[in-house]
């Protein structure tokens, strides 16, 4: 046993305690994420020809390209209903009394304790066309005959929104809980207005609290598998459903491998221009 | 021996590990691993084939292992051999799959006491079809007063927005196509005029489901009135109350072969042998044609009774008139192009 540096450094710190959780990821991710690499490099399906063909394939097909536009487009706009309905919550919660934080945290928090298939089944009554919705506004005269929610792209979007919306209320609630209150009423006293208040000095200051949310929800939702197929029906094609059609209905591993290198590099890009927003903003916030 | 803290900790982990993970040490006897499909297939295997086969076979140990033919023959192949499954349960597309694939033994044939009793169309060498699917038109009665009758009453005027169908990942869905291209003129090789009529079908279609599972939901959601469905579903969904009526088509009900088949290289070959035979007996076959089950049997010694005589068929010999049975190794060659073109071309 050799005994300790007589200076040990306290800024460093050892790595041995990460070991565990390193090993993990290297086992039962980074090795099947090569593997899959591996396998999309391959131009026949049993695997035996290299070539870059599936990558080509996808590349040059418009229809492929589509799929791939249609699933980041849906994932902005998820984020975009998540950001404009999550951010009130999260500001009303930072200004009511414990009781009523207590509530909003129940309500924000209950949709993650049923399970997404449950919930997505919910929507699809809500949705339907004897659905809550188009009953409600049927008996209220406004419509005549059922509007046709499931099965949309609007409708995905807004089961998407609330399966999501925990995701983004969360970090959202904690950034703007950082903010100093004496921040706004001396914005105040200086004369600035609500709004003027609220531009200025909340939103630049909850702004990693938007990165880490929009992040969440925006990866949760060009993901979601369930709640595409089931709401958005079969002949509405986003990533997660052509890939599957293509590993399992038609087990053309190679090509769907190649589907899911390219949409991970896809997500990746997304999330790095969000990561780059949140260290430009952290700049902005100490300015 | 010299003993460190070294050596006695990785002594340590690796028994650990072996007994976490048991698949680690491979010599050793497993129960027979039946893959049978999930939901309702499970429930009636569980409660009826498994029982028969344990009573006839001093108990054997087995294991239901539910999931999808897909999956099945990804499993297997993945460990050819030292398959996890020893029994599975395929519609004709996966079948072929897994023929082809070299994932299946021959059904030993001459030992059979069933086989030979068995429909002259349920009768395959590489695994025989113990239950047949059986997919028709299925209405609501409430929205539909007259019973529609045959397939192209799908694209009449008074369905519009009304009609539901599936995509062509399901067996169900790519059947009814190649059917509907049949009606017009086309074949399992030419599934042309089939599109065509799907394009004159979209001002009546309200959905295209991603599964037929989906597509039960719908009745019940009232989002659709009429659509290809499969027998057993529509009688699940009609036993727990959704208005749901089924009807064979004049041009004939589509019938899927479900056969099941031996693992090659299984090691409790006898077993599984004897599991296929329990399903193949008259005696399970007539207990999963009466409610709750209401399987479509294949035996020609079993007697067709209740709502399968009545809508189906009362005998083998009208069973034969009124299926349509399909050339799935034509539909496979070509599917997996259906497939894309039906992405394209079917927007609603």
């Amino acid at each position: 046993m050799g005994a300790a540096p007589a200076s040990r450094d306290v800024t460093s710190y050892g790595m041995g305690l990460a070991a565990p959780l390193a090993l993990f990821f290297l086992l039962f991710f980074v090795a099947p994420l090569l593997q899959l690499l591996w396998l999309s490099l391959h131009n026949d399906t049993a695997g035996l020809q290299w070539g870059l063909g599936q990558y080509l394939h996808f590349l040059t097909d418009p229809f492929s390209l589509g799929v791939l536009g249609s699933t980041l487009l849906l994932g902005a706009e998820v984020t975009a209903v998540c950001l404009v309905l999550g951010f009130p919550i999260a500001w009303l919660y930072q200004r009511v009394g414990p009781k009523l934080q207590t509530i909003i945290i129940l309500i924000v928090l209950l949709p993650l304790l049923t399970s997404v298939v449950v919930r997505t089944f919910a929507w699809i009554v809500i949705l339907g066309r004897q659905g809550i919705i188009n009953a409600t506004l049927q008996s209220l005269g406004i419509i005549d005959t059922p509007l046709k929610l499931l099965y949309t792209q609007f409708g995905v979007v807004i089961a998407l929104a609330q399966v999501q919306m925990p995701l983004m209320t969360l970090p959202l609630i904690t950034a703007l809980g950082r903010i100093d209150p004496n921040l706004d009423d001396a914005s105040c006293s200086l004369g600035a207005g609500s709004w003027r208040t609220f531009f200025r000095i909340v939103l630049p200051l909850s702004l990693p609290g938007i990165i880490a949310g929009c992040t969440l929800t925006y990866a949760a939702a060009i993901t979601a598998f369930i709640t595409q197929s089931l709401v958005g029906g079969g002949q509405m094609l986003f990533m997660p459903m052509y890939l599957y059609q293509q590993a399992s209905t038609l087990q053309n591993w190679p090509f769907a491998a190649a589907i899911s290198i390219i949409f991970l590099l896809a997500v990746l890009a997304v999330v790095s221009v969000f990561t780059t927003l949140g260290r430009m903003s952290r700049g902005y916030g100490g300015a | 021996m010299i003993m460190n803290r070294r050596s006695l900790l990785t002594t340590a982990l690796t028994l650990g590990a072996m007994k976490a993970f048991p698949g680690l040490s491979y010599a050793q006897a497993r129960p027979l691993v039946f893959a049978t499909f999930t939901g309702s297939w499970e429930e009636a295997h569980k409660a009826v084939l498994v029982p028969a086969f344990r009573k006839a076979n001093a108990d054997a140990a087995i294991v239901l292992d539910p999931m999808l033919s897909v999956d099945q023959i990804a499993k297997v192949n993945a460990a050819k051999a030292n398959p996890p499954i020893d029994v599975m349960l395929h519609d004709p597309g996966p079948a072929l799959v897994a023929v082809g694939q070299d994932l299946v033994e021959p059904y030993p044939v001459e030992k059979s006491a069933y086989y030979k009793d068995l429909i002259a169309e349920a009768q395959e060498p590489m695994g025989p079809a113990p239950f047949f699917q059986v997919v028709g038109l299925t209405y609501n009665p409430e929205a539909v007063k007259t019973p529609p009758t045959s397939w192209a009453d799908l694209w009449k005027p008074e369905f519009k927005g009304r009609v539901g169908i599936t995509n062509l990942n399901s067996t169900l869905g790519t059947g009814w196509l190649v059917e509907i291209a049949k009606m017009r003129g086309g074949s399992e090789v030419n599934v042309d005029p089939g599109f065509k009529a799907l394009e004159e079908l979209k001002p009546n279609l309200a959905a295209v489901a991603a599964n037929p599972g989906a597509l039960a939901t719908l009745f019940q959601q009232g989002q659709i009135d009429i659509s290809p469905g499969n027998f057993n579903a529509i009688q699940i969904l009609k036993a727990r109350g959704v208005p749901v009526e089924f009807v064979a088509p004049k041009e004939g009900a589509i019938a899927f072969k479900t056969t099941i088949h031996i693992v090659k290289n299984s090691p409790n070959r006898e077993l599984a042998f004897k599991l296929i035979e329990a399903a193949l007996t008259p005696e399970v076959q007539t207990t999963l044609m009466n409610p709750p089950y209401l399987i479509v049997p294949t035996n020609s010694k079993v007697t067709m009774g209740g709502e399968i005589a009545r809508v189906l068929a009362k005998d083998t010999a009208e069973l034969k008139k009124k299926f349509v049975f399909q050339d799935w190794k034509k539909i496979n060659e070509q599917r997996s192009a259906w497939i894309e073109r039906f992405n394209r071309e079917i927007k609603i």
